[in-house]
């Protein structure tokens, strides 16, 4: 399985990488615009389930990294084979300043509040999402606050580090 | 629900008399709400038009604060991240060390890790249950549930010192062995739990009010969850046997036979009954394998944890917690803290995705009842 689906994507699409972590667990790199392509394809051979979004700042190569983990829905009762417990990331690396991935709604419907929490933790912005508005924060940030490069604990002791005065 | 929506505020959104839209704000404080969550509802008349969950209340920013600590300082951390069940939190972190650096963990250890986290799913069960049919107006099950959870409590804070956050499941192993005469106290608790069984289907499971309480309530197809990406008791309600423990089984999990209850409808209904189906089959298979635990060792002690140092990497762990899928992404430069943590929650996308759509075409009265039905530890959803 592992070896096909290698080969399928490396004849199919431009500049993919495959990668095997371990056994049953592989990377796929790919180019940012693609990734919609490719996860419908991965989605049509079987992986059907999107687990997480995830993202890693890479700030020495001044790249953020977004990571689908794709996995697969198992057929009910059937002795599972090791072909359908591939794990798979999907990756793309994109520069840190001008952050641009296509939106992967339109193929799975779940990838939505990932997005949109990417995108207020990170700065990455989902071309296509219908709403990126704040998920879990109410303040206003400089540098989006999982980034390498923002200072907790300057944060911590610049907002909360004196009494505010009572007239003020 | 009882008393509800004193605290709902309204505002007005348009103004044709009969079929005003209004919004309301239902929760954070609100009796049919769990834990700190607010969802936004746009209704006409008893009806929600439309559902917006509003997460963010609990954002402690744990995976940015695990980024600061040692690996072994995180431990603390991570359990906290669902108060309800800490130990799956625990088990998931634990592992991913372990795949990481390559740790081996002996034999009686990952059954001693999979009756702990039974012993946490049917605690947790039994804490989903006290939420759920006290939100009904089932008090005396809720209270019996909640008592009988201490009971489980006492039972872990004999073997780790911490009635709810136990840092038990380490890399190599477990902190401790089974105290003298542990086995027969779980055997002793679980059988008193379970001689309650059927007091508790008469009031509550076989109650013809719950059942019309809980009928066709907040139902979502099996399509429609697998599309929205549903996990545990959300997707197993729809008929589809999915659980982790089996598809990529874990600790002991393959070492003793049982079954993965499901039902038809998926409706709150289903979704209740599948949790106490579970929780059955999860006590009778804690005896199973209290019965096939060999003797050995329970930890490999291996370099001082003040000083590790994980080699580069990353994986992706997950298992089956008390309310799904649980995963974790995590990344590792090759330094003494870890570089990147991300929780895939079970909540998160059966708290805001399926929430939202479940919700749609609801009534009023029964938006806490699909809420708590679909099983949603905000915490969790927050991070």
């Amino acid at each position: 399985m592992i070896s096909s689906l290698q080969e399928d994507l490396e004849s199919k699409f431009k500049d993919v990488e495959v990668r095997v972590l371990e056994q049953n667990r592989i990377s796929v790199l790919v180019p940012g615009d693609s990734i919609p392509v490719i996860l419908r394809y991965l989605k049509e051979s079987g992986l059907n389930h999107l687990a997480l979004i995830s993202c890693v700042d890479w700030i020495e190569q001044e790249k953020l990294e977004v990571v689908y983990v794709l996995t697969s829905y198992m057929p009910n009762d059937t002795e599972h084979g090791p072909e359908q417990r591939l794990h798979v990331l999907l990756k793309t690396r994109i520069p840190r300043e001008d952050a641009q991935v296509k939106s992967a709604i339109a193929v799975f419907e779940n990838a939505e509040p990932y997005e949109r929490e990417l995108h207020e933790l990170y700065g990455v912005n989902f071309e296509g999402h219908p709403r990126l508005i704040p998920l879990f924060l109410e303040r206003e940030y400089e540098i989006p606050p999982f980034r390498k490069d923002f200072d907790m604990r300057k944060y911590v002791e610049d907002t909360f580090g004196s009494i505010p005065s009572v007239d003020g | 629900m009882r008393g509800t929506a004193v605290m709902a505020q309204l505002s007005e959104t348009a103004s044709t008399d009969s079929e005003r839209e209004l919004e309301l704000y239902f929760g954070p404080q609100h009796l049919g709400m769990v834990g700190n969550f607010s969802i936004t509802l746009k209704v006409r008349g008893d009806r929600v038009l439309k559902a917006t969950a509003n997460p963010g209340y609990l954002h402690r920013g744990f995976e940015k604060l695990m980024e600061q600590r040692t690996w072994i300082q995180n431990f603390p951390l991570v359990c906290r991240v669902n108060v309800i069940e800490p130990d799956s939190m625990e088990w998931v972190y634990a592992r991913a060390v372990e795949k990481l650096t390559g740790i081996e963990v002996p034999e009686r250890a990952h059954y001693i890790r999979s009756i702990f986290l039974e012993l946490a799913r049917v605690a947790s069960h039994l804490f989903g249950l006290w939420a759920y049919s006290n939100m009904l107006g089932f008090d005396t099950p809720a209270q019996w549930a909640m008592y009988h959870r201490d009971l489980v409590l006492d039972l872990f804070e004999e073997l780790t010192g911490g009635r709810v956050y136990h840092i038990y499941i380490w890399p190599g192993g477990v902190r401790r062995d089974f105290p003298k005469g542990f086995k027969e106290r779980v055997v002793e608790t679980l059988h008193s739990i379970g001689r309650c069984v059927p007091d508790y289907d008469s009031t509550f499971f076989n109650n013809r009010l719950f059942y019309e309480r809980a009928r066709g309530i907040g139902g979502i197809s099996q399509q429609e969850a697998k599309a929205l990406g549903a996990t545990g008791q959300v997707l197993r309600a729809t008929g589809m046997k999915f659980d982790i423990r089996k598809v990529e089984p874990y600790a002991a999990y393959d070492k003793v036979d049982w079954e993965v209850p499901t039902r038809e409808d998926g409706d709150a209904y289903s979704r209740i009954w599948v949790v106490r189906d579970e929780m059955i089959e999860s006590v009778h298979m804690i005896f199973k394998l209290l019965d096939a635990m060999p003797e050995g060792e329970v930890f490999n002690r291996g370099p001082n944890p003040f000083k590790w140092e994980i080699p580069r990497g990353e994986t992706y762990v997950r298992c089956e917690s008390s309310r799904g899928e649980l995963g974790l992404y995590l990344v590792s430069d090759g330094g003494d803290k870890p570089y990147r943590v991300h929780f895939r929650t079970p909540s998160y996308p059966h708290g805001l995705t399926i929430l939202e759509k479940a919700l749609e075409g609801a009534s009023i009265a029964d938006v806490g009842n699909t809420m708590i039905s679909l099983y949603v530890v905000a915490p969790e959803i927050d991070r």
